[in-house]
């Protein structure tokens, strides 16, 4: 197979639709939602998806309307404008709306729940987990993320970041 | 959920109107803010604001208007009193007026979700909030949207928001009605007694037999030791020989006579207890099994439920165990140690001061070593598992592995989990080759402090030496008990969380209900009118949108559409195996929801993709439907569903054992066997739902015959991928994203040239590139 035919296949095979960045500009409407002109087409209210929402977070970002049907990939949300990148971040956030917990001050296992006594940003919470192999899950590099009972997501951003007695805390219950 | 119901329409002649359900300590600061809680018709309790910032956040309207308040709560002790209260704060109050929102709604994401409202036709973002609060949102949104519509309010109910319990301050989980941690524990305990409520003679006799032989067993040390030491060992060469050989057999039979009636005590009780569990189990079982067959198929299909037979296996085997190895020896370990602590005082109260200030030593690092020593263990055990199901993984896809030719990589990502297990693996080990030593050297230790002690009494004649060395052997009596006791607690919880588990499936109820005065049609013709159908599997996440369908009585209509357009969830609500969310499925005129549900599941008769045939014969699968079937009509089943030719070249015939464990079947062979379990049945409806999808073209030659010999005389509806299976349809509909966006005949759905037409020229085209002409 010649050199040629590869870069023709590979480039078939990447060719995802990326967005091209100098034709989006991405914008919020009066009523509070996304929106997209791209190659002066307006989009009125789009929604942004993580390919990779665990691992790569902020790329790959599916940008879609509000009928499920894809208007493109953006790469990468650094290379965007600055204002626009805020924009489809907090977009994001809202959607994968996942906060971080700082510390755990316990874990109680009553009655087949395991209630989670833990700190978001110095505000106290508690949530009860059932089932641990399904709603505790390791991430690469040491992330953990943790899913109550009601469908709440909940990150250890980095177990090797967290105090040692918090580590001790959650260990026995990694699955 | 209908507690409630019962209690709003209970108070609706004094007030009509609902106020949804927030704390009164929100109402109070609402009307400090001068708006009327008393004309409130719903109110929704979040935890964001509309920029997704976490706060304590409260949705409600009246007549007059929609309110979002913002604040914040805070859970704090109650003066004086081990309970929690939350103390609330009102930051501000947004009034927007009724006109401004024609239809409120929610969007669903992946952790949150969105209140949105239409206002000329466009979306508008209201709020925030997590996805636990979805459910209260949702029946907000119901509420608004029956009040803008005119139509009274009275089935309006609010569910959903975040609930705490005022006894430990936990959050009480969606589907519990109270805190599963308090106040489930103690009728959890009751009712997993009751069980035992049929045995209550043997229940006596097992604690009676325990207490005698755990008594005798007392006496022992006084007997074997005491008594041989001081009236014969220490007399020797003070006292005639003949007299102490004389004592030493009465003291042997002595021995005997107590070791027997210990024995047969022993017997007695474990007997009995081998004879009750048995019982209670199945008691226990069948009752799982009989709540599992009311229960609807939804509660299956969720995520909670998943490995439900290993959760009833598993459960009531953790109770089993813990009622014969555990419960017994909470009785006897507990007697024993009240027994034994009473001879030590008898035989030296001194030493036994002192054993009393030994003993929470012991018993404390007993306790804090098991737990230290339980969280290593269940490290390992994760990993062990870990290993396991990387394996298992592994070995099932070694025909992947082998074509990617990635058995490398295989071997470092084994390598790798390995690793930790080996990891954990040397930390249990040393630290159990470190630990256990000390805590033997602690044990010796303070065993020879006893010693010393007790030989000092002795010395100055206190004690006698039979006296000392019973002590000792009543104290090492002790250490089995008190170990046990130290760590049953644990086995117990676990045997409660397993009884929790078994009674929340046994409570579990079922969302599709019978009618309490189900209609019997006296003449079931199969006649289908589907109105305004809304139907979805979770919140906010609709699958059937606002669907109207109707099938004439004896018709044969085709459904296509896209994989996921909601073929087979239609067919899933004319069976009746979900309930629509909104509008209705009526056959002859009467909603499937009122109808009988024996004569509905009699006579609507489901062939799907997904074959399922049952452990027992071919002839035992045809008949499932019509147990009194003969052997004539079976054969003449499969006939029509062209079985009959393949059951006959099985060596048993008929009698060929299937499913788990019996004679393999081909694809083909396992739906022609369905279809004519179907045909058995003999529906007035019937629904293929894909039914030959999986099939190579000659098989689906063959069961599309048998289908057309079964559709004669009833209404059919045949769901399909493949176009050209459809042609005999009567008429066609189109589904596209929970709709019917086009129906016809086939003829006018071609001539329309639109959805249907589509399709059918991809697939015509994609069959003539390969040279088929259909």
């Amino acid at each position: 197979m010649s050199e040629t035919t590869t870069a023709v296949q590979t480039g078939a095979l990447t060719n995802i639709g990326f967005l091209e960045l100098e034709k989006c500009e991405f914008y919020r409407n009066p009523n509070g939602f996304l929106c997209l002109r791209y190659e002066g087409e307006e989009h009125n209210r789009v929604q942004a998806l993580r390919s990779l929402p665990l691992t790569q977070p902020d790329a790959f970002l599916c940008i879609q309307d509000m009928e499920n049907q894809e208007i493109g990939i953006l790469e990468t949300l650094t290379t965007l404008p600055e204002g626009m990148a805020e924009l489809v971040q907090e977009e994001l956030e809202r959607r994968y709306y996942c906060p971080g917990i700082t510390d755990i001050t316990s874990i109680k296992e009553k009655m087949g729940f395991y209630y989670f006594d833990v700190s978001i940003g110095g505000f106290k919470k508690t949530f009860s987990v059932k089932d641990l192999g399904k709603s505790i899950k390791e991430l690469r590099r040491g992330g953990i993320l943790i899913t109550d009972v009601d469908g709440n997501r909940y990150l250890i951003p980095d177990l090797a970041k967290i105090t040692p007695r918090c580590a001790r805390q959650i260990e026995p219950y990694l699955y | 959920m209908k507690k409630k119901g019962k209690e709003t329409r209970g108070k609706e002649k004094e007030k009509p109107r609902q106020k949804g359900r927030l704390p009164k300590e929100v109402l109070a600061l609402l009307e400090q803010e001068g708006l009327r809680t008393d004309t409130l018709l719903a109110a929704v309790t979040g935890d964001m604001d509309n920029t997704g910032e976490f706060c304590a956040r409260w949705a409600a309207f009246d007549e007059q208007g929609l309110y979002f308040a913002t604040g914040s709560e805070t859970v704090v002790s109650k003066k004086g009193s081990k309970k929690l209260k939350t103390d609330y704060r009102l930051h501000s109050l947004e009034t927007v007026p009724i006109g401004d929102y024609d239809e409120l709604k929610t969007e669903r994401y992946v952790s949150t979700g969105r209140l949105i409202g239409k206002k000329n036709g466009e979306d508008c973002s209201l709020t925030l909030f997590s996805i636990g609060f979805l459910k209260g949102f949702e029946d907000f949104c119901k509420t608004y949207n029956t009040f803008k519509s005119g139509k009274p309010l009275e089935n309006a109910e609010q569910e959903g928001e975040e609930r705490k319990c005022e006894k430990c301050g936990m959050p009480i989980p969606n589907g519990f009605h109270s805190c599963p941690k308090c106040a489930d524990k103690n009728s959890t305990i009751k009712r997993l007694f009751a069980f035992f409520g049929g045995y209550k003679k043997e229940v006596a006799v097992v604690i009676v037999s325990m207490l005698i032989g755990t008594g005798i067993s007392l006496i022992m040390p006084k007997i074997s030791t005491q008594m041989l030491f001081d009236d014969v060992i220490n007399k020797a060469g003070t006292e005639p020989a003949e007299k102490l050989i004389r004592t030493l057999g009465l003291l042997v039979l002595g021995l005997f006579g107590v070791r027997f009636l210990n024995t047969l005590f022993s017997a007695v009780y474990q007997y009995i207890i081998g004879g009750i569990m048995p019982r209670v189990i199945y008691d226990i079982k069948q009752k799982i099994f009989v709540a599992m067959q009311r229960l609807s198929v939804g509660f299956y299909a969720s995520k909670q439920t998943g490995s439900i037979i290993e959760h009833v296996n598993r459960d009531a085997n953790n109770i089993y165990w813990f009622f014969v190895d555990g419960l017994p020896y909470v009785l006897i370990n507990s007697i024993m140690v009240i027994g034994v602590t009473g001879f030590l005082f008898s035989l030296s109260v001194k030493l036994t001061l002192l054993v009393l200030l030994l003993v929470p030593m012991i018993v404390l690092t007993l306790v804090f070593g098991g737990r230290f020593f339980r969280k290593l263990h269940h490290r390992f055990w994760i990993m062990n598992a870990r290993v396991s199901s990387m394996a298992s993984d592994n070995i099932n896809g070694q025909r992947i592995i082998k074509a990617f030719s990635k058995e490398v990589d295989e071997y470092d990502r084994f390598a790798e989990v390995s690793g930790k297990l080996k990891g954990a693996e040397l930390k249990l080990a040393l630290t159990e080759a470190t630990v256990f030593p000390i805590l033997y050297l602690v044990i010796i230790i303070l065993s020879t402090v006893l010693l010393a002690f007790g030989s000092m009494l002795v010395v100055r004649g206190e004690m006698t030496t039979g006296e000392l060395l019973t002590y000792i052997m009543y104290v090492n009596m002790l250490q089995g008990p008190i170990d046990f006791l130290s760590w049953v607690s644990n086995w117990w919880a676990r045997c409660v969380n397993s009884a929790q588990r078994v009674f929340e499936i046994v409570d579990s109820k079922p969302d599709v209900l019978e009618s309490e005065t189900p209609v019997m049609l006296e003449q079931f013709c199969g006649a289908i009118e589907i109105s305004e159908l809304v139907f979805e599997y979770e919140p906010a996440r609709p699958v059937i949108k606002k669907l109207d369908l109707s099938v004439r009585e004896g018709e044969m209509l085709g459904i296509v559409g896209k994989t996921g357009a909601g073929k087979t969830t239609i067919a899933n609500l004319i069976a009746r195996l979900y309930d629509a969310k909104e509008g209705s499925v009526k056959i002859d005129g009467v909603d499937v929801k009122d109808l009988s549900m024996k004569q509905l599941r009699s006579n609507v008769g489901l062939v799907s993709q997904d074959i399922y045939l049952f452990i027992g014969t071919i002839a035992d699968n045809i008949r499932y439907a019509k147990p009194d079937a003969n052997l004539a009509e079976v054969i003449a089943a499969a006939k029509a569903a062209s079985a009959h030719d393949f059951i006959m070249k099985l060596p048993d015939g008929y009698d060929t054992r299937v499913g788990s464990g019996g004679q393999d079947l081909s694809g083909g062979e396992r739906q022609r066997v369905s279809i004519a379990r179907t045909i058995i049945q003999n529906p007035k409806i019937l629904i293929l739902d894909e039914a030959t999808a999986a099939m190579d073209t000659a098989t689906e030659r063959n069961i599309q015959e048998s289908l057309t010999r079964l559709k004669s005389g009833r209404t059919t509806i045949a769901i399909a991928h493949r176009l050209s299976t459809l042609r005999d349809a009567d008429r066609l509909a189109v589904i596209d994203e929970g709709r019917v966006v086009e129906h016809g005949t086939f003829v006018e759905l071609i001539k329309a040239k639109k959805e249907f037409f589509k399709l059918y020229k991809i697939q015509t085209e994609a069959l003539k590139s390969v040279g088929i002409v259909e």
